[in-house]
């Protein structure tokens, strides 16, 4: 990561503008015992109490961590119910990085954000529709295949 | 000169500026080497 993702400009000023960056070594404690860490690099995202929302392991070039990080935003609005923060960070995972392997879970959960927000369950059945169509193989597809019975 | 990632190395103080900024925290644990 220090080689490749995180002096790359997007990433500085993406972490910069989107986030309170926090590095600990792996064996810090209590926090590697409290956040359970096995492996390197571990990322989590957390809210302002501490609580976290969102864990990746291993290695994310920069065209990857970005959508990543911009997930697990997007996660702490959603848990906060904050659902047009989320829908703001999702939407720009889409457009900005259609092609990440974030795509397929923002598609998920921009269609819940909107369901949660409209009650609306239109939403929730176009989530399978474009999951179905454009990563028929991706794991999010079968969770989002109930939302194609409504 | 470069612009880099200016990190924060103590968790109490990354909360408290998530708080006060509004923007969650990317805590990561890495391996100095």
């Amino acid at each position: 990561m220090d080689a490749v993702t995180y002096p790359k400009d997007a990433v500085v000023e993406f972490v910069s503008e989107n986030l309170i960056p926090l590095r600990v070594q792996f064996n810090e404690e209590p926090l590697a015992s409290q956040f359970r860490v096995k492996w390197t690099p571990t990322l989590v995202v957390l809210d302002e109490k501490g609580e976290e929302h969102h864990r990746t392991v291993g290695f994310f070039e920069p065209n990857q961590f970005i959508p990543s990080q911009m997930l697990g935003i997007a996660k702490v609005a959603f848990d906060g119910d904050e659902f047009k923060t989320a829908l703001e960070y999702l939407e720009r995972l889409l457009k900005e990085y259609p092609e990440s392997n974030s795509a397929p879970e923002a598609i998920y959960l921009r269609g819940v954000s909107l369901y949660k927000s409209t009650k609306d369950p239109k939403p929730l059945k176009a989530v399978y529709e474009k999951l179905a169509d454009a990563y028929p193989g991706s794991e999010w597809t079968n969770r989002a295949y109930p939302y194609s019975l409504l | 000169m470069a612009k880099k990632i200016e990190w924060e190395s103590v968790f109490e103080k990354a909360l408290q500026r998530s708080e006060k900024e509004g923007k969650p925290v990317l805590l990561d644990f890495f391996n100095p080497g």
